[in-house]
C-alpha cells in the first residue's frame, strides 16, 4: 500500500519535470523497487526462520503442565539455643506458678514450648507458606517441625476484597488479642513468653480454630476494631462447642518520628464442664497495651512496650481476679546490634497466694545480616515453685534464629 | 435537617471527588501531581530521610493505604521489606497487587544488573535487578505515562485532562532533559566509588565509572578488610570522589576520604532528602551539581 503510494507520488511529481530528468527518475524508481524487494525478501526469510525455530523448540517441549510460577512463597525459620540454668532439667520441667498454674501430677510435665533443657535446645524449624488462592482469598500455612513431631502453628485463609474496610480470616490462627499474642516467637524481642501470658492464658497463647473479622475506620487516624469467635482458650479446654469470644480496639498516632500504638482487648471464655478438671466457670481476660517507638534513623530506634492483663473468673461464691503486666524497653543501636530489658510482674493473685511474682530479663542481640540473629539473654526469675518450694531461677541463654527464603516483613 | 446537610455533603463530596493516591516515595508523588494536577490528592508513605529499603511500617501508614484509590510503588523489590505487611492489613481491595489501582513503575524501566544467579550469599540482592532507577531523569517520562494510563482507568471522566497534563509534562521534561544532557557532557567526574549501588543508573547513562562500593555486599555493613581493599583500589584507579547517601553512617566514607585524598559527596536519593530538592527539577539539578563539581 505504502509502496504504491510512494511510486504514484514519485511518478506524478516526475511528470512535472522536464523530459531529460525522466530517465534519471525512472532509474531511481527501479532502484527503489529493487531495494524494497530485497527488504521484503529478508522479512520473509526471517519470518520463515522464526517459524522453523519455534517448531524446532516445540518438538522438545516438556513444560506444558509446568506450574512452578504458581508455587507459594516459602520461607523457613530455624530456632535453636544453648542454655545454662541453676535448676536441674528433671526439676525444671515440673515447675508451677503459685495460684496461677498447678504442679503437674507425677510423671507429667509443665508445658514449656521453648528452651526447656539445660544444654542444647532445638526449638523448631518453621515452614511458612503464603499464596494468593484466587481473586477472593489468600492462604497462609505455618508449620512447626519439632523433634517430637509436626505441629500446625497456623493455617488460615483471609479475604482479599471485602468492601467497607473489612477483612475476614478463617482457620487456625493466633488471636490479635493484645500486643504479643499474634506475634510468632521468633519475632519477639525476648526469647521467652511474657510471664503474664503464660500465667493467665498458657504457653501457646490464644491460638485456636475460629473466625475473625477486622474493620479499619475510613479516617486519617488509624482505628481498627476486631471480633473473633474461637474454639477454646487453651488446648486443655474440652471440644463440646466453641466457647471463646474476643474483641479489641486499637489505634495509633504519630508525634514527629515517634509512633504510639495503644489498644484494649477482651477475651470471654464461656463456662464448660470437664470430667477431668470439673466445672470451669466463665472467665474474662482484659488486656491493655501500649507501644511507643521513637525512630532515630533508618537503623536505630527506641521502643517501650507494655501490656497489662487481668483475668476475672466466676466461682461458686463470687469471683476471683488475677493480674499482671510486662514492660520492655528495647534500643536498636544500628543495623547490627540491639539491646533491651524486660520486667515481668504478677501483682494480683488468689487469697493466700503470693501476689508479688517477678522476673527480670535482659538481652543483647547481634544481627550479622537482616535474615539471621544471635541473642544472648539473661533471666532472673522469682515466679516459680518446685514441688511447693519457691526457688529463684538464673538462666543464661544463647540463641540463634535464621529466616531464609521469601522475604519476611519487618514488624512495627 | 441533619439528613439534608449530610446528603449535600455527600453529593458535593462526590462532585469534587479527587482520586486519592498513595505513593511510596516523594519522587513518585511529584510525578503523580504533574499528571493528576487538581484531580488527585497525593499522600507519601516513606520519609525521604530514611533508607528506602527500611521504612518502619508504622500503624499510622495504614489509613493512608486504606483510603487510597491508587497506590504507586517503585517496585523491583525496593518496598519488599515494609510494604507487604501494610498492604495485607490495610483492608483495601482497590490497591492490592493485581488490582487496577496497584501501580508498579519498575515495569516501565529497563532494569540493569539483573543477577544471573540469585542467592543471599551475595547479600541483599534484588532478583529483578537494581531498583534505584530514579537516579536517572530519563526514566521519569515512562513512569509518568504509566501513572497517566492508570489515572485514566480509575477516573475515566477526566481522561482528557490527564492526557493533556501528561503531554505538557512530557514536553517540559524533554526540554529539561536536553539541558541536563548538555550539562552532563561537561561533567568533570569520570570515576567514583559509592556506598551502595544507589546511583547505578545515572552513572551508567553518562559513562561515569563506579569502581567499587563501601559496603562489601548489598545490605552488609562495611568491614575493615573491605575498606582497606577499597582504599587501595581507589589509589590504583585514581578515584577521588565518594558518593554517599543521606541515611547511612558517613564515618567510613570520611575515613576512606582521609586515606585516599578523596572528597565525600552526599547525593540525594529522593525529593526532600537534602535541602533544595523540593521538585523533580531541583532534585536532578542537585544530583548533577554535587556529582559533577
Amino acid at each position: 500500500m505504502i509502496r504504491n503510494a510512494l511510486i504514484l507520488s514519485m511518478l506524478s511529481s516526475a511528470a512535472l519535470f522536464a523530459n531529460d530528468d525522466i530517465d534519471e527518475l525512472k532509474k531511481q524508481i527501479a532502484q527503489l523497487q529493487q531495494h524494497l524487494n530485497t527488504i521484503e525478501q529478508t522479512q520473509k526469510v526471517n519470518a520463515q526462520k522464526e517459524l522453523n525455530d519455534r517448531i524446532a523448540t516445540a518438538t522438545k517441549s516438556s513444560s506444558s503442565f509446568n506450574q512452578s510460577a504458581f508455587l507459594p512463597d516459602m520461607s523457613f525459620i530455624l530456632d535453636a539455643s544453648a542454655v545454662s540454668r541453676n535448676i536441674k532439667n528433671s526439676e525444671y520441667k515440673a515447675y508451677n506458678m503459685p495460684g496461677f498454674t498447678e504442679t503437674p501430677p507425677v510423671g507429667a510435665e509443665t508445658e514449656i514450648p521453648f528452651n526447656k533443657d539445660r544444654g542444647f535446645n532445638f526449638n523448631y524449624a518453621e515452614v511458612a507458606l503464603h499464596s494468593v488462592v484466587d481473586p477472593y482469598f489468600d492462604a497462609n500455612v505455618i508449620l512447626h517441625i519439632r523433634e517430637d513431631g509436626l505441629e500446625v502453628e497456623e493455617a488460615f485463609v483471609t479475604t482479599r476484597g471485602l468492601p467497607y474496610g473489612l477483612r475476614a480470616k478463617v482457620g487456625k490462627f493466633r488471636s490479635n488479642f493484645g500486643r504479643i499474642n499474634a506475634m510468632h516467637q521468633h519475632a519477639w524481642n525476648f526469647t521467652s513468653q511474657p510471664l503474664v501470658y503464660e500465667a493467665l492464658i498458657g504457653g501457646e497463647g490464644i491460638n485456636s480454630s475460629g473466625v475473625q473479622l477486622q474493620w479499619i475506620a475510613p479516617t486519617d487516624t488509624y482505628l481498627m476494631v476486631g471480633a473473633e469467635a474461637m474454639q477454646k482458650l487453651t488446648p486443655e479446654s474440652p471440644n463440646e462447642e466453641n466457647n471463646l469470644y474476643i474483641g479489641y480496639v486499637k489505634s495509633s498516632i504519630d508525634i514527629g518520628d515517634t509512633s504510639i500504638l495503644g489498644g484494649v482487648s477482651l477475651a470471654h471464655s464461656k463456662y464448660f464442664e470437664d470430667e477431668a478438671i470439673g466445672l470451669v466457670n466463665d472467665s474474662d481476660i482484659y488486656g491493655a497495651e501500649l507501644t511507643i517507638k521513637s525512630i532515630f534513623d533508618s537503623y536505630s530506634s527506641l521502643t517501650l512496650q507494655s501490656e497489662l492483663l487481668s483475668r476475672t473468673q466466676k466461682t461458686a461464691g463470687g469471683s476471683t481476679t488475677q493480674a499482671g503486666m510486662h514492660s520492655e524497653l528495647v534500643y536498636k543501636i544500628n543495623s547490627n546490634y540491639s539491646t533491651g530489658v524486660r520486667y515481668d510482674w504478677l501483682n494480683k493473685n488468689l487469697d493466700n497466694q503470693p501476689d508479688d511474682l517477678e522476673r527480670y530479663t535482659a538481652m543483647v542481640e547481634y544481627k550479622p545480616f537482616e535474615f539471621s540473629k544471635i541473642r544472648l539473654q539473661f533471666t532472673h526469675d522469682k515466679s516459680k515453685e518446685f514441688s511447693g518450694e519457691q526457688k529463684d531461677i538464673n538462666e543464661v541463654l544463647l540463641g540463634i534464629t535464621i529466616e531464609a527464603g521469601a522475604h519476611g516483613a519487618h514488624a512495627f | 435537617m441533619k439528613k439534608i446537610v449530610l446528603i449535600t455533603m455527600f453529593l458535593s463530596a462526590a462532585l469534587f471527588a479527587k482520586v486519592n493516591v498513595a505513593v511510596t516515595y516523594n519522587y513518585l508523588g511529584e510525578i503523580t501531581k504533574e499528571v493528576g494536577a487538581d484531580n488527585v490528592k497525593v499522600v507519601v508513605l516513606a520519609s525521604p530521610k530514611f533508607d528506602p529499603h527500611f521504612i518502619v511500617p508504622k500503624p499510622s501508614l495504614l489509613p493512608k493505604v486504606h483510603n487510597a484509590d491508587m497506590l504507586v510503588i517503585n517496585g523491583a523489590g525496593l518496598e519488599i521489606g515494609w510494604l507487604p505487611p501494610l498492604l495485607r492489613s490495610a483492608n483495601n481491595s482497590h490497591v492490592i497487587s493485581g488490582a487496577v489501582g496497584f501501580v508498579d513503575v519498575s515495569r516501565t524501566v529497563d532494569l540493569l544488573d539483573k543477577p544471573l544467579s540469585v542467592s543471599r550469599a551475595f547479600g541483599d540482592v534484588h532478583p529483578q535487578g537494581n531498583p534505584h532507577f530514579s537516579s536517572d531523569p530519563h526514566n521519569i517520562i515512562p513512569i509518568a505515562m504509566l501513572i497517566a494510563k492508570k489515572l485514566q482507568a480509575i477516573d475515566s471522566k477526566n481522561s482528557a485532562k490527564y492526557q493533556s497534563n501528561l503531554e505538557s509534562f512530557i514536553s517540559k521534561w524533554n526540554s529539561y532533559l536536553a539541558q541536563f544532557d548538555a550539562d552532563m557532557q561537561e561533567c568533570k567526574t569520570k570515576k567514583v566509588v559509592q556506598y551502595h549501588k544507589l546511583y547505578r543508573y545515572i552513572l551508567g547513562r553518562y559513562n561515569i565509572e563506579s569502581v567499587g562500593t563501601i559496603e562489601p555486599l548489598p545490605g552488609v555493613s562495611p568491614s575493615s578488610k573491605h575498606t582497606i581493599e577499597l582504599i587501595d583500589k581507589m589509589r590504583e584507579n585514581d578515584v577521588n570522589i565518594i558518593l554517599q547517601d543521606v541515611y547511612h553512617e558517613q564515618k567510613t566514607a570520611k575515613f576512606i576520604a582521609s586515606k585516599s585524598n578523596a572528597t565525600v559527596r552526599v547525593i540525594p536519593h529522593d525529593i526532600g532528602s537534602v535541602e533544595g530538592t523540593d521538585s523533580l527539577e531541583n532534585l536532578y539539578n542537585t544530583i548533577k551539581d554535587r556529582l559533577c563539581h
